[in-house]
Parts: C-alpha cells; structure tokens; sequence
C-alpha cells in the first residue's frame, strides 16, 4: 500500500510540475522588468495601462451579454429538448458542437456577406451594431460548453415530474423555468458561464476581424511589443481563469441538494 | 352513492398502435375514496395522468362537478396530485414548497403562512417548515407532498402509487394517516396502486384494472368476496380454483373431481355438460365438515406446513389442489402428507368464475 500511495504522489508531483513549472517561469520573468531584483513593475505597468483598463473593462461587459444571451437560448432549449423532445437530442449535439470544429473566422466572413455596409441589413456599419454581433459571435463560440454544462445539469433532476408537479399546482412555463428548472440547474449554468467568460476574455479572432476594443487583440498587441508585460499578462489571465475555476467550486457547496433519484 | 362529483366518459388512449386505456367509465362520488388498483402496464396510471390533464385522451371525456375539464390544462383544473417519487422541489423549503401552489395563485403573503402552518400541523410536522427536502426521510417527504398538493385546496385529489418508494412499516402508516386526514377534509381522492392490502385497507371503493379496462368496480368487501372476472379473484387475494363440469345448471349441480357437489343457487345461461370454474378462499375452506359448511369434497393430503399458530394445508381434489389455513390447536397433532382428508366449505362461499 505504501509503495502505491508513493508512486501515486510521484505521479501527481510529475503533473503538477508539468504546468506549475512553466507558469513559475512566466512569473519569475514578468518579476525581472527592473534591473538586479525582482518586482512588480511590469504588472504594475499592465494594471496602469490604460488599454488595459479600457480592453478588460468591454470583453468582461461582452460576457455578461454572452452568458445572459446563452442562458436565455439555452437553458429553455436544453430543458425542452430533456422534457418533450428527447429524440432530437442527437441532432442538437452535434450542432451544440459544431463551433468546435468550425473556425471563428468562417463567422466573421459571413457577418461581412450578410451584415456588411453593403448588405439588406447593415448591422456591421454601426459601432452598436458590430458589438451585437460580435456578442451574439461570442455566443456560438461558447455554445458547446455552454450546451454541455445545462445539460448536465438537468440530467441530475427529475425534469418530468417536477414540471408536472408544478404546472398541477397551477404554474406556467416561466413560473417553471424561473423558480423550480433554472435554480436548480443554477450550478452548471454558472459552470457554463465561467466558461463562456474565459472564452470571451481570451477570444481574438472574432474581436480582431470586427475590430472590437477587445481583451483578446490587446493581449497579441502586447505580446508583439513588449517583452516583460506579455509574460505579467500571462500570470494574469491565468489568476482570472483559475479564479473562476474556484469560484463554480464553492458555488457548488452551495447546490440544491436532492433526496430523490433523478430520472 | 352521494352526487356524482367526478365523472369518466368513454375514456380510450392509445399510443400509436398500443392502445392503453379502453373504454374507461366511471363515476366517483363527492368525497369518495377511490382505489384504481391492477398490475404494472394495466393503465392505471395513464388514467390517472388522463384526469390530471398530462395525457390526453383519445376517445372520450372527463367531467370535474359537471363541467368538462377534457381539453383544459393541468394547471387549470385544480387538482392536486402526489407523486410516486416525491417531486418535492430541491432550492425551497418544505414550507416554500407546501406555499408554492399558494404564491402561484396570488395568495397574499400573511394567509399564505398560516395556511402552510395548518398544512404543517395536518401532517404533523409543524417544527420541519424551514428544512430542505434532503433533510427529510421518505416518509416525511411524501408528507410534505401531501400537504403541498392540499394547501391550495383542491377540488379533487390523486396520488400515483405515493407509498411504493417507502418500507414497509411506513406506508401501513402513513396510508391510514393519508385516509384519515382524506376524511376530515372529505377532499375526492383517486389513488393509484399496485398493491391490494393498500386498496382494500383505505377504500370507499375499488377499480380493478386489467389490460386497459376497469374488470369490476366495487367496494373492498364485494371486490374480494364477489369477484366477477377470473382475473379479480385471482389478482385480488389468494385463491383456489377448482375444474369442473355442469350437472343441472338450475340446481347449481356441479362434477368436481368425479364428485358432485350443490352450490345451491341457479347458474344462469350456463348449460349441461359445459366446463366451469371454480374457486375458493382459503378461509372459507376447512378440514372436515361443520354445521356452516356441508359442502364436501374427498381428497388427499400433499402438503403440510407447520407456521406456529397457523399450519397452512394443501388438499389434492382429482387433479386440483386446495390450500387452505387453520389454527394450531396443541391438543390435536397435524393432518399427515399422503392421509386421505375432507374439505369443507359453505356451498355459498364456491365463485363461479367467469372470463
């Protein structure tokens, strides 16, 4: 048992190191900007940085539209399909996965064929206009985890016989979805959502070609440019993803617990 | 029969080619206690979810005191139900769960409360209001599901299989109290079951399904001792069936085995020569005739199971075989396997069965 738990840590050490060894490196070159000692200078120059401040500021309002606009889209879909339509189940994942498989830029191109200056539906010639369209990008980027993670979530619930027992107590679909599905799934929605925002904060292509303020096109900005503030940048996005990360774990303490078995 | 509160017209559902539920009528009576009680697959849970409004019906209709609730919407026809598993909702309390009916109709929040405070109290538990549904036993749960379904005060009532989750001890409980509490708020119940103890203990009256139609319709006691279909008397307790052959129908003349015997009473339609069958309770039957039962067959003993205060006999009659109970008496030595016996039975208590 001894010998197993010692090649079972050994393993976890050799992992570990695997990622925790670079982002160490990263960190303790970001840490060199000044001369002879270690500081915080090149994060100090991030924070200060106005484009910084301005680029951060729009990607984390377009996630919020991001997540609010997936949950809105999915949550109802994903509870539907699990109550009245489960055979077309199927066919919703592999569209759910299809922005997987299917480059960013294929989207752009067709925003600037339909929405274009030129086109019946302008959208792209206004500043309003491209964010929509840049949130609603966003969107079927992040559909995949979005789609998965309420999914999951409803599987760990009896959709059918809650439903049913709320409409038998007089309830409509919004009173169902709002006060019995959706807080009930709220946990994986926010799974979801966290992983919506560290795509959003990340994404460049979308941000780049629709030449958005965006965290993403600032981020290659300043690694084309710069040699010690890409590296802090780095250790940032990093702190920012495994915030989040932490964040849906002691959110899940606090997840409707269930007595009954699902269906 | 008090007035006619809920009535099932000409019910039938189908699922593509399996039809499911055939010709279904019945009329409950304000304040009765319905059973609908058969074996897994024989509708009765499909007409159950008919009258709640989650299936609806391909032939026929439902009338909720006189007004047809057929094409109307589950949360339209104030009805309660209970669930077989609970459904009790995780993120609310038990009291938001036993208000939640009340806040969806617009209750306003101090009557809310003191409704759920008497609901609390009617299943007695009035100190678990702010507890979670993961906090509850079974039988708590289904408890607070109970008084979820009765806050806003409901026409009618249905509970599907609500005891089949719990053990044993429990649902004998919490059936009477189910009945009892049923009682005092004299509320219309429909409840689902596959188990017959459960029906007959709690009933006003019993439906008896098989395969999708109601077999017979009728009160605990004439259900168990009249029953009118082959299938009832044998679903519904235990019983012993015995092949014979018609005599004289008018006299109730009967060939058993090579013996004849009299059920006294006339046989109806039934002609001379034709085949019938024949059944008995256990407790109708004893070793040996009394005074109440001249009725007599010739047989020999197969089987003999010594249970403490009750030695449990089985008789061979020609090629059947009866099984009957009696009571340890210390002074007298149990009947013997292979030992000729008489059984006896009180020609009255013999069902011819039918189809």
């Amino acid at each position: 048992m001894k010998s197993g738990k010692f090649w079972a840590w050994l393993t976890f050490g050799l992992g570990a190191a695997y990622f925790i060894v670079p982002l160490l490196a990263t960190l303790e070159f970001a840490m060199r900007m000044r001369r002879g000692t270690y500081s915080f200078d090149a994060f100090a120059v991030v924070f200060g940085d106005p484009r910084f401040q301005q680029t951060f500021g729009y990607s984390v309002t377009a996630a919020i539209f991001t997540i609010l606009l997936g949950v809105l889209i999915v949550v109802p879909t994903a509870y539907w399909i699990r109550l009245r339509m489960p055979h077309i189940r199927p066919i919703i994942e592999f569209i759910t996965l299809l922005p997987l498989v299917i480059p960013a830029i294929v989207i752009v191109f067709g925003y600037i064929r339909m929405y274009g200056s030129n086109s019946a539906l302008p959208f792209l010639g206004s500043t309003r206009g491209t964010d929509a369209l840049l949130v609603i990008g966003y969107t079927v980027l992040a559909l995949p985890y979005m789609y998965r993670a309420v999914d999951t979530g409803l599987r760990t619930i009896d959709v059918r016989t809650l439903t049913e027992a709320a409409q038998i107590l007089g309830a409509g679909w919004v009173t169902i979805i709002g006060r019995i599905i959706l807080p009930n799934v709220l946990i994986a929605v926010l799974s979801g959502a966290f992983l919506t925002f560290a795509i959003v904060i990340g994404e460049f292509t979308l941000a780049s070609l629709l030449n958005r303020p965006a965290f993403g096109p600032y981020l290659q900005n300043i690694g084309a440019n710069r040699a010690y503030e890409p590296a802090a940048l780095a250790v940032i996005t990093f702190a920012i993803t495994w915030g989040c990360m932490s964040v849906i774990q002691m959110l899940a303490r606090f997840a409707p617990k269930s007595a009954n078995r699902p269906n | 029969m008090t007035d006619t509160f809920l009535s099932i017209r000409g019910v039938k559902k189908s699922f593509g080619p399996t039809t499911v539920v055939r010709d279904f009528n019945l009329d409950v009576g304000r304040g009765e206690f319905i059973s609908f009680l058969g074996p897994s697959g024989c509708g009765k849970t499909t007409m159950l979810r008919i009258v709640a409004g989650f299936e609806e019906p391909s032939e026929g209709s439902i009338l909720v005191d006189g007004k047809d609730v057929t094409r109307l919407k589950p949360n339209q026809r104030q009805i309660g139900m209970v669930f077989q598993a609970y459904a009790l909702f995780p993120n609310l309390t038990v009291s938001q769960n036993i208000a939640f009916g009340l806040r969806v109709a617009g209750t306003p929040k101090a009557q809310a409360a003191a409704r759920v405070q008497e609901m609390l109290v009617l299943i007695g538990l009035p100190q678990l209001g702010d507890r979670y549904p993961y906090q509850l036993s079974g039988g708590q749960q289904q408890r607070v599901a109970l008084a979820r379904a009765l806050a806003p005060k409901p026409r009618l009532l249905l509970l599907d299989e609500p005891l089949s989750a719990l053990d044993a001890k429990v649902r004998v409980s919490l059936r009477e109290e189910i009945r009892s509490i049923q009682k005092e708020l004299g509320i219309t119940t429909i409840f689902v079951t596959h188990d017959q103890e459960e029906a007959l203990s709690i009933s006003d009256r019993i439906v008896v399904m098989n395969n999708g139609r109601a077999d017979q319709v009728g009160t605990p006691f004439e259900i168990y001792n009249r029953p009118t279909t082959r299938f009832v008397a044998n679903f519904v307790g235990t019983l012993n069936v015995l092949e014979g052959r018609i005599v004289d129908p008018q006299t109730g003349s009967v060939q058993v085995a090579g013996q004849n015997i009299r059920l006294g009473r006339d046989l109806g339609p039934k002609r001379s020569g034709e085949a019938v069958s024949l059944a008995l309770r256990p407790e109708a039957v004893s070793l040996g005739r009394t005074a109440e039962r001249n009725g007599t067959l010739q047989g020999t003993i197969s089987d003999v199971h010594f249970l403490g205060s009750v030695i449990r006999v089985r008789t061979k009659i020609g090629t059947g075989t009866v099984s009957l109970d009696t009571f340890n008496d210390p002074a007298v030595p149990p009947p013997s396997s292979g030992a000729p016996a008489e059984i006896a039975f009180a020609p009255r208590d013999l069902m011819v069965l039918g189809d």
